[in-house]
């Protein structure tokens, strides 16, 4: 297939498939980031420069006019003019102003194009300077630069600059914006910044009142400054005074919010990692819980995973180049191709081994164990012992802010991949065929084989499904963690006490587990550390089990087990 | 008075043994023979290396006298796993855990009696020097002595393997998951010993030992005592295994392996049980540790791992389980073959150690000694003992 038909293609899947992505995410508040508003064309900033660089006398109409524009060019070409790499020049009995870009390249500034001069038009040329009144007014322009930007985020980010640096001379500008900003996102970090430089430049009330602003605002940053001014209040004895009320009040507020926030953040980085743990472990409930075979070797499935997303990756830059829009998409398309691989890898294995050892579970763990050993053995062989790079696709790269808390799109992806592969494998147990098959010889495989569902090939196909599930969550991993020989060694432990708790091959059991292993992990990892926060889940898991010995939803059955 | 009555089954013998019963080692005459040949054979290892020729077929090396020791130690290692596996039917993934812990044990009375050698001359082991203590932690102080030191290396292990055995057991934890929990306690004892500030070394653990009992770990002799010692350390195991196997103990430990549910129905505390049976695996995986200490010269948190637990399950297995010689004859054959190939083929050895997982399971679920009673059971005329020593 042409190329260029594919991308294109891939454009228009794309641009449908982020507007879901997007809504179905909820963030309304991310839409309009992505919305430019209210910004002066930016188009002839160029222009206005070159008439400030060549005025005479007029300099403060051109810098006004300059104001309107927001453009990070401005401080750019500021900046060389002031240092010197600006000359004037005549053209066509036309005095223009040109720009040094290295000792051999121009361009005029009044259209930003390149231009070429011989050796004569060299010696004609003198250097130009900014004059130190142009210095004086172009600074607070130059400061402020950041608040006209056309990326909100940018805009916000130099509004908080501007406000943390306590100067009084940026109210002015800060006011101004206000009038003008409609995104709400920016209005608040406005008002933030003013709240903060006020405490330190308004007047007894207005510092009141921004004391208040903040604690409404729930301002992080703004903590630090009200902290200092109640601390200036207590030391004169004014501890009764309103501002100190108010201080008081509004640091309360402050560190209520970050409380939220933290508690937000570990409960959505458990739910990330509760659903990679999902993932995995879902092929391990199904292979461990419907067939009773240990897969101790599920861990290089995984790994099967993470490398297919590799070679794919590797095929993507071949083809199209790793700068192609197509390139952002490899991740995708790798999902299915590494189920594919590791389903088909597995049916090679079930037939070849696995298939000599069902109801004997203990030698499965070895025989798998095995396995393992060869498949890790055989990683390293082929693609070394190091890991191999992986990258993200840039739409996956950035953050979603939710109420201060940063969110990246690559945990909410694998979030959303985990509910995928829940429905699908649910859909796949309860309404298809095979399904209705697995569950019965998972029930009774006599009385299933009796009954005529051919057991060995629903057997192969249950092993399969189990190994692909494996390689998905090994794929999704390659977005955040390290791909190499060992990778699936880290969470196979975890993913096994899943399938424990959860009860064994009870599929809701397992989501229930790995959330809340997952949670607990992240919930005990601030205050215990990596490694005393899994050891601590450990034990948890244990004493869980002295509880409810069969996990959280035991098979209720007459039958003795043994 | 429950956990009396179990414990004195271990000291009678079931009315159905007849026959030859010394210390009940064994109700088999030729048996006794083989043991005290295999001991006399040992013994003949530090024999030839104090007294035999310098070059030549029968040069031993000193190093090849450590070697040897650290196999005996993995065979004892085997042994204790055997015991619970082949015997009891729980296949426990934290046996390495056990004998890391007994090593662990021995190493601190070793670091100990560094003392003002070690590379900072300080009382404290260096290791403690470099992350910064100003003092002995309060629970290294008792390892000065060796006889304390001993006891732990015995007691420790059992004690982790008596608590948590408890608790597993307790709450009727079996068959495979009893496997993937201990293997997940292994996991959670390594990446606790991998951190510094567990006071065990981190990382790097304990090495640069320089004596033991005033005795220098660096001479031939001392090697050669450390030889003797794990020979007899082996033999010992022997006769704990076998002679428990031998009790009323025993068979009702057999009985478990082959139907809990049945034994349980008949009035036994299996918990009970298991749970010694346990405890008395861990002990002896922890003495062998000890011993593999000081011959190997360094005990680290890389050899508690549950790759290593799984390791131990091989050399059983590769053996034969259940089968008294099966575990020392599959510690020493892998040992041998990965020494052999870790040289030859350093890329392949994890791939012959895989192959050789499948491979038995799959076709030698008896390992070594199944085999040799099959091939035996064709030619009767042919059996020799040669082939179980072989």
């Amino acid at each position: 297939m042409d190329p260029a038909l594919v991308a294109f293609l891939m454009r228009i899947i794309s641009r449908t498939f982020n507007t879901k992505l997007l809504t179905g995410i909820l963030l309304i508040q991310c839409a309009l980031c992505h919305f430019v508003v209210g910004q002066v064309e930016s188009a002839n900033w160029h222009s206005v420069f070159h008439g400030l660089i060549l005025a005479d006398g007029d300099e403060e109409t051109f810098v006004k006019d300059l104001e309107v524009f927001g453009d990070p060019g401005i401080s750019d070409l500021y900046e060389a003019w002031r240092t010197g790499d600006v000359y004037s020049f005549e053209q066509d009995r036309e005095k223009i102003a040109l720009r040094q870009m290295s000792s051999s390249s121009w361009i005029k500034i009044s259209t930003g194009e390149a231009i070429e001069l011989s050796s004569s038009d060299l010696e004609s040329m003198s250097k130009l300077r900014a004059s130190r009144g142009v210095r004086r007014m172009m600074k607070s322009l130059i400061d402020t630069l950041g608040l006209k930007a056309e990326d909100p985020i940018v805009r916000q980010e130099s509004a908080m600059k501007l406000g943390l640096s306590q100067n009084s001379e940026f109210l002015p500008a800060l006011r101004s914006r206000l009038e003008i900003e409609t995104n709400k996102n920016v209005q608040t970090s406005i008002h933030e910044a003013l709240a903060i430089s006020l405490l330190a430049n308004g007047s007894p009330e207005e510092i009141l009142q921004s004391v208040e602003t903040l604690g409404d605002l729930k301002s992080v940053p703004g903590r630090d400054f009200v902290q200092k001014l109640y601390d200036t209040e207590i030391e004169s004895d004014r501890s009764e005074s309103a501002l100190s009320q108010a201080s008081i009040n509004t640091i309360s507020k402050i560190e209520a919010y970050i409380g939220r926030v933290e508690f937000i953040g570990n409960f959505f980085r458990g739910l990330s990692l509760g659903s990679v743990l999902l993932i995995v472990s879902f092929g391990l409930a199904i292979t461990f819980g419907l067939m009773g075979i240990i897969n101790m070797a599920h861990g290089e499935f995984v790994a099967i995973g993470g490398y297919t997303t590799y070679l794919v990756q590797t095929w993507f830059i071949s083809i199209w180049g790793i700068d192609s829009y197509a390139f952002g998409w490899y991740f995708v398309i790798s999902l299915p191709i590494s189920f594919a691989v590791a389903a088909v890898i597995g049916l090679g294995l079930e037939k070849s081994v696995i298939r000599f050892l069902y109801r004997r579970p203990l030698e499965s763990l070895l025989c798998t164990w095995g396995l393992s050993m060869i498949m890790q053995q055989g990683f390293r062989l082929i693609f070394g012992a190091a890991n191999v790079q992986v990258n993200n696709p840039a739409w996956l790269l950035g953050n979603l802010s939710v109420g201060g808390f940063n969110m990246s799109y690559t945990r909410l992806f694998i979030m959303a991949i985990a509910v995928v592969v829940v429905i699908l494998t649910w859909l796949l147990l309860r309404k298809t065929n095979l399904g209705l098959h697995i569950r019965a010889v998972m029930q009774n495989r006599d009385m299933a084989s009796s009954l005529g569902i051919p057991v060995n090939k629903v057997n192969s196909m249950t092993f399969a499904l189990g190994c692909g599930l494996a390689a998905v969550g090994g794929s999704v991993l390659s977005q955040i963690g390290n791909v190499g020989p060992s990778m699936g060694q880290a969470y196979i432990v975890d993913c096994f006490m899943v399938v424990v708790i959860g009860s064994v091959g009870n599929l809701l059991g397992a989501g229930i587990s790995a959330m809340g292993i997952g949670s607990i992990d992240q919930f005990l990892q601030p205050s215990l550390g990596p490694v005393m926060g899994k050891i601590t889940v450990f034990f948890l898991i244990i004493i869980f089990l002295q509880w409810r010995p069969g996990g959280l939803f035991p098979t209720r059955s007459r039958s003795l087990e043994d | 008075m429950e956990a009396w009555r179990i414990v004195s089954y271990s000291f009678k013998k079931p009315r159905r043994l007849t026959g030859i019963n010394w210390m009940y080692l064994s109700d088999n005459k030729k048996e006794i023979g083989l043991f005290l040949m295999i001991g006399v054979l040992l013994m003949l290892i530090p024999g030839m290396n104090a007294w035999g020729p310098d070059s030549g077929v029968f040069a031993v090396s000193s190093f090849q006298v450590s070697l040897w020791g650290k196999y005996l130690t993995y065979a004892v290692l085997a042994m204790s796993l055997n015991l619970l596996w082949g015997y009891t039917g729980l296949l426990c993934l934290c046996q390495s855990l056990f004998f890391a812990l007994g090593g662990y044990m021995m190493g601190m009375h070793l670091m100990l009696m560094i003392g003002e050698r070690g590379a900072y001359q300080n009382v404290l082991p260096d290791f403690m020097v470099f992350l910064g203590y100003t003092e002995l932690p309060t629970h290294w102080v008792p390892f000065y002595s060796f006889w304390f030191s001993s006891v732990a290396v015995l007691c420790v292990p059992g004690l982790v393997a008596l608590v948590f055995g408890f608790l597993a057991f307790r709450s009727r934890i079996k068959g495979v998951y009893f496997s993937i929990l201990t293997q997940a306690l292994t996991y959670a004892a390594c990446l606790l010993f991998f951190r510094n500030d567990f006071t065990f070394g981190g990382n790097n653990g304990f090495t640069d030992f320089k004596d033991v009992l005033g005795l220098d770990l660096n001479l031939a002799s001392t090697q050669r005592i450390l030889f003797i010692l794990s020979v007899l350390l082996l033999l010992l195991a022997y006769v704990i295994t076998s002679g428990l196997l031998a009790t009323k103990f025993g068979k009702i430990q057999q009985a478990i392996r082959d139907s809990e549910n049945r034994v349980s129905f008949s009035g036994y505390s299996t918990t009970s049980f298991k749970l010694i049976i346990f405890t008395l695996s861990a002990m002896i995986a922890g003495a062998a540790g000890a011993l593999y200490v000081p011959q190997v010269g360094i005990i680290n948190p890389s050899e508690m791992t549950p790759a290593k637990s799984l390791d131990v399950v091989v050399w059983v297995a590769v053996g034969g389980r259940g089968t008294k010689w099966g575990p020392v004859i599959g510690a020493i054959v892998v040992n041998l073959l990965k020494s052999f190939a870790t040289r030859a083929y350093p890329d392949s050895w994890f791939i012959i150690l895989g192959m050789l997982f499948v491979i038995v399971v799959l076709f030698l679920p008896d390992g070594i000694v199944g085999l040799y009673h099959k091939i035996r059971s064709k030619f009767p005329q042919k059996a020799s003992l040669k082939a179980i020593t072989a």
